[in-house]
């Protein structure tokens, strides 16, 4: 059979070939009845049963505490009621927002989770640069310091911490040097308040900054020299190339970094239950969930199943406190992928 | 150790070379975390290690202490039977867990680069976990599972993980079919544990899909040239190439693991450190304190321990390309 092609119709642009295909039938039959086909299908089915089933493992607590989070003290007594409510309130929301000050707590929330964010994500990248492009006597026992920090568990050094802010008077070497130089010095405008956290986010020592410089100098190692040098050639000194020319090209990982942390900062428990004790009312997001209202108190101390019902306003004040979160890694998630994927952490 | 450095350049009065500069500068990007080292978190530290080695019995003022020596540590030996207990338990778990989250989280790093439809959405729930499952939401999740199972009295349905099926059923049904009873128990708790095992798989996961995605695309062409399965291919490439990530993951597994503030151990001496004395033959919360102190220390060693055993494991299957 001949069946070299043949050219029908020939135009400036478009060419028009004519050649005998093979009949349907067959070609259906080669790519959809082959060994291989039925191997890629299998396979497909295979990861998508394997994700979606992952995917409700993890998804399963967070769909269980939104319809319970709706659930009026009535459906917890009914025995028919499992997931969706017979008698929906917004009682828990309502009472959670305006007796806990949710909003002025999510605002001041924000507020100190995005500083505190902002300044650990530059300054640990200030810090992993100089750990990733400088050969330094002592380049290898700081960064064994850095890994070394992640390892101490943050119990260890709770109680300490909480001492060591609250004497800022005598009895650490800066409280000394300060009391020395202001007359009439006192602590107090330490105790309570979140300096510490601002403190330590600067020095590259708040929650998990271990990590945040590994991730950040394995991204700048992967930076080319010549990036640099050439910088240098036109007579920009080291920290201007690292300002203008090294930050910017490294934005997608910075902001990886940044969600980190903001969100760590946003759920943070450890340091708010330390430094936070005498905050005024609208604390931060660890009141909101660490304090009942009053009127649900009420309500649950007069209830069949305290604990059932107890159990439901918390899982309520959980999703108030993840909401936020929730909504902004909806609009950034693509982000903390394409940091990390153009970043070739590679050790 | 700034001062060292600039030092005998100093004397000698000229121009600083471009080495010595270089070392200047770095020195400068490393500083906020070198004095936070030196002025905050070493006194930390510090004070810490010495509240395990002191009495506060008695003491009004927090700076007035008596050196006992290593008495606190004998009394871990001594009273905290519990401690050693739940390190046992504890170590027991994460051997098992460890590797699992490791394993799970290469599996599931694999699947997430491939080209499919819905990848984004996919790898969007994934990482979830890494965003919401810490600090006060991680709390308050222990503690709203601890009061529903109060409630319920199960144990097994408590968070619904494994919901189609209860770890009851499971076990009979893998003592049916002849599966010697150790590894029915291994096999029951990492199906109890799932849920763990993936929330706690998101940071890894990351790490691996940057260290898959740093692999160049022309190395799997000519594997595929050369007639290479996709079987093949990940265990010659895709595996040696990674091995690096796997080290790095292992021990950021094992910090995570260790450090967790729910798994046995920490929640035993986290009731210490705050001067919880049930449970235990301590008098009071004060030598709770000192006691508790002294264990986190032990325990920290042993991480330390663990995770250089890990290192030296790891590093001789791992593989590092050479680079020109």
């Amino acid at each position: 059979m001949d069946n070299t092609p043949k050219i029908k119709k020939e135009s400036k642009h478009k060419i028009r070939v004519e050649f005998e295909r093979a009949p349907l039938w067959v070609r259906i039959k080669s790519k959809f009845f082959s060994i291989n086909f039925l191997k890629n299908v299998v396979y497909v089915i295979f990861r998508y049963i394997l994700l979606i089933g992952v995917s409700y493992v993890i998804l399963n607590p967070y769909i269980k505490k939104i319809f319970g989070s709706f659930m009026s003290p009535s459906d917890l007594k009914n025995p028919k009621v499992i997931l969706i409510s017979a008698d929906p309130t917004f009682d828990q929301y309502k009472y959670i927002i305006t007796e806990n000050g949710y909003l002025q707590a999510a605002l001041k929330t924000f507020l100190i989770a995005a500083s505190i964010a902002l300044i650990e994500t530059l300054v640990c990248a200030f810090i992993a640069y100089g750990l990733a492009k400088f050969k330094f006597k002592g380049n290898s026992i700081v960064f064994a310091l850095v890994v070394g920090i992640l390892m101490i568990p943050m119990d260890a050094i709770r109680h300490s911490m909480m001492l060591f802010f609250q004497c800022f008077g005598e009895s650490n070497p800066i409280g000394l040097f300060l009391s020395k130089i202001i007359p009439n010095y006192s602590n107090a405008w330490i105790q309570g308040s979140f300096i510490p956290r601002y403190i330590l986010a600067f020095t590259g020592l708040g929650f998990k900054n271990g990590l945040f410089i590994f991730m950040l100098r394995q991204f700048f190692r992967g930076v080319p020299d010549e990036l640099e040098e050439s910088a240098y050639v036109d007579g920009s000194n080291t920290f201007r190339t690292f300002f203008s020319i090294i930050l910017p090209i490294s934005i997608p990982m910075l902001i990886t970094v940044f969600i980190f942390s903001f969100s760590w900062q946003w759920t943070d428990n450890f340091y708010s239950d330390i430094f936070f004790t005498a905050l005024e009312p609208p604390g931060t997001m660890f009141d909101i969930v660490s304090k009942m209202p009053d009127t649900l108190t009420e309500l649950i101390r007069n209830h069949e199943r305290k604990t059932m019902y107890q159990s439901t306003v918390v899982g309520t004040s959980t999703i108030l406190v993840a909401l936020p979160l929730i909504i902004m890694y909806c609009f950034l998630q693509n982000k903390i992928v394409q940091g990390v994927e153009r970043s070739g952490i590679v050790g | 150790m700034n001062s060292s450095n600039t030092l005998p350049v100093r004397k000698r009065k000229r121009r600083l070379s471009l080495t010595t500069k270089k070392a200047i500068s770095g020195w400068i990007f490393v500083l906020p975390f070198v004095l936070g080292i030196i002025m905050i978190y070493g006194p930390i530290v510090f004070k810490s290690i010495q509240i395990s080695f002191v009495s506060l019995e008695g003491t009004a003022s927090r700076e007035v202490k008596e050196f006992i020596g290593f008495d606190n540590y004998k009394r871990i030996f001594e009273e905290g039977a519990n401690f050693l207990e739940a390190i046992m338990n504890g170590i027991k778990s994460l051997v098992i867990q460890i590797p699992s989250i490791v394993i799970f989280s290469l599996f599931m790093a694999v699947i997430l680069n491939q080209k499919m439809a819905g990848r984004t959405l996919f790898r969007a729930i994934f990482f979830l976990p890494v965003i919401l499952s810490t600090g006060v939401i991680a709390a308050t999740d222990a503690s709203s599972n601890a009061l529903a199972n109060m409630e319920s009295g199960q144990v097994d349905t408590n968070t619904g993980e494994a919901g189609f099926m209860s770890s009851m059923d499971l076990a009979s049904m893998l003592g049916n079919i002849q599966m010697g009873s150790a590894l029915v128990d291994i096999v029951v708790g990492l199906v109890n544990d799932i849920f763990d095992i993936i929330s706690r798989s998101g940071v890894q996961m990351l790490i691996f899909l940057s260290g898959l995605q740093s692999i160049s695309p022309s190395i799997y062409e000519s594997c595929q040239m050369e007639g290479a399965s996709a079987w093949e291919t990940f265990w010659k490439i895709t595996l040696p190439m990674i091995s690096p990530m796997i080290l790095v993951n292992a021990i950021y597994t094992v910090i995570d693991a260790f450090t967790a503030p729910d798994n046995n151990v920490m929640g035993y001496v986290q009731k210490l450190l705050r001067g919880g004395t049930s449970g235990t033959a301590l008098g009071s919360p004060i030598e709770a304190v000192q006691v508790g102190h002294a264990m986190i220390w032990v325990y920290t060693a042993l991480v330390l321990v663990v995770i250089v055993l890990v290192a030296l494991i790891m590093k001789a299957f791992v593989f590092y390309q050479k680079r020109d």
